[in-house]
């Protein structure tokens, strides 16, 4: 009889295989559904709520939007993007996790009409570097930017912006006044992420809104689906 | 705090092989880890102390491989370590194209007891 032994055993998987499979569950219920979602991530305070209440009001007769509030704690984003006018918003206090994960989305797409909405905005806990690695199930990954955090962002967070479908520098209004190099941002960006959409708005005075909410929309009617050609009752 | 839950989701996922190997105890896991997650070692190995406790995986030993993102200068048809300023490239300051090096997470080998 021999004793224990002692084996290496390959494995080689991804960390986080059991979040990537989750998320794989809830990208095949929002296909199905035809709600396009979009995983906004950005730093704290970059705009991301204010984006998602100018994204509202943007689409107000062209999408049904529902939004899922990802927070540390508290409610106070979700009020804000219900009074904007999305049609259902679902709050994830992640308690203390510093992003949203894939089982966190499933629960809260339970509380969800997917079949009233065209588009699912999930806003990120803030937080440039884990939401990379923590997929949702989502069509599309945002990656927001603040003119006041700096521009050298995309140096310091290279994956964040690596791995985004689209890019939206906000808070331009401020461009003059705190030093944003806008050129070096964006061959920074081009250097990670050579043909990504950027998008410049203020969602202070809605300078971008527009040609933003036009490519979300044309992103949608990508998917498919009849309700993104419909014009919302 | 990045690196509390991605150390518990991979250990939840190793205990799960453990299991299906039949191991008694998991003695050494290496791991790749890339430089543009932005995962710190020493919260990696913080983490990972704390929560094996009472785990197949108690007194293991954490291997971290590191890899290192790169750039790729066309006009000098080389690849250079960008410096952490910019993603110019050192010889010719040219914007170099960072190429996909570096973004590994991944639980590569186990080695365990049976
Ligand atoms: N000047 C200026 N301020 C802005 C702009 N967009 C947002 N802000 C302000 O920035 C602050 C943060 O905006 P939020 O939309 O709450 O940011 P957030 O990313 O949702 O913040 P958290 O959810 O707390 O991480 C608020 O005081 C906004 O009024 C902008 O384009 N220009
Ligand atoms: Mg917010
Ligand atoms: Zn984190
Ligand atoms: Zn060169």
């Amino acid at each position: 009889m021999s004793g224990p032994t002692v084996k290496i055993v390959n494995i080689v998987e991804s960390l986080l295989i059991n979040n990537d499979l989750a998320a794989g569950r809830n990208q095949r219920r929002l296909a199905e559904a035809g709600v396009l979602t979009i995983n906004v991530m950005a730093a704290p305070g970059a705009g991301k709520t204010s984006l998602i209440v100018r994204t509202l009001e943007a689409l107000r007769d062209q999408a049904r939007v529902g939004v899922i509030e990802g927070d540390i704690a508290g409610s106070v984003d979700t009020e804000r993007v219900l009074a904007a006018g999305a049609r259902d918003a679902v709050q994830i206090n992640t308690g203390g996790n510093c992003h949203l994960e894939a089982n966190m989305v499933d629960r809260a797409l339970t509380e969800l009409d997917l079949s009233q909405l065209d588009l699912l905005l999930l806003e990120n806990v803030g937080n440039l570097v884990c939401p990379t690695h923590w997929a949702l199930g989502e069509h599309l990954k945002l990656c927001l930017v603040g003119a006041a955090e700096g521009d050298d962002k995309p140096v310091k967070y290279p994956e964040m912006f690596a791995v985004s479908d689209v890019i939206v520098l906000n808070k331009i209004d401020l461009i003059d006044h705190v030093d944003f190099n806008r050129e070096f941002f964006l061959e920074s960006v081009r250097a990670l992420n050579p043909g990504v959409p950027v998008f410049e708005v203020s969602c202070r005075t809605g300078a971008g809104i527009a040609e933003w909410a036009a490519w979300l929309l044309a992103q949608r009617a990508a998917l498919g689906g009849a309700a993104a050609t419909t014009e919302v009752a | 705090m990045h690196e509390l839950s991605v150390m518990a989701y991979m250990l939840e996922r190793v205990e799960g092989h453990a299991e299906r190997l039949g191991a008694t105890k998991v003695i050494a896991i290496n791991l790749v880890v890339g430089e543009r997650s932005s995962f710190v070692d020493d919260s990696l190995l913080f983490y990972f102390e704390m929560l094996t406790p009472g785990t197949r995986a108690e007194g293991a030993l954490l291997n971290l491989r590191r890899t290192l993102m790169r750039c790729h200068c066309p006009p000098c048809d080389t690849d250079f370590h960008p410096t952490g300023a910019d993603f110019r490239c050192p010889r010719c300051d040219t914007v170099g194209q960072v190429t996909d090096d570096g973004t590994e997470l991944l639980i590569e080998s186990l080695e365990v007891v049976t």
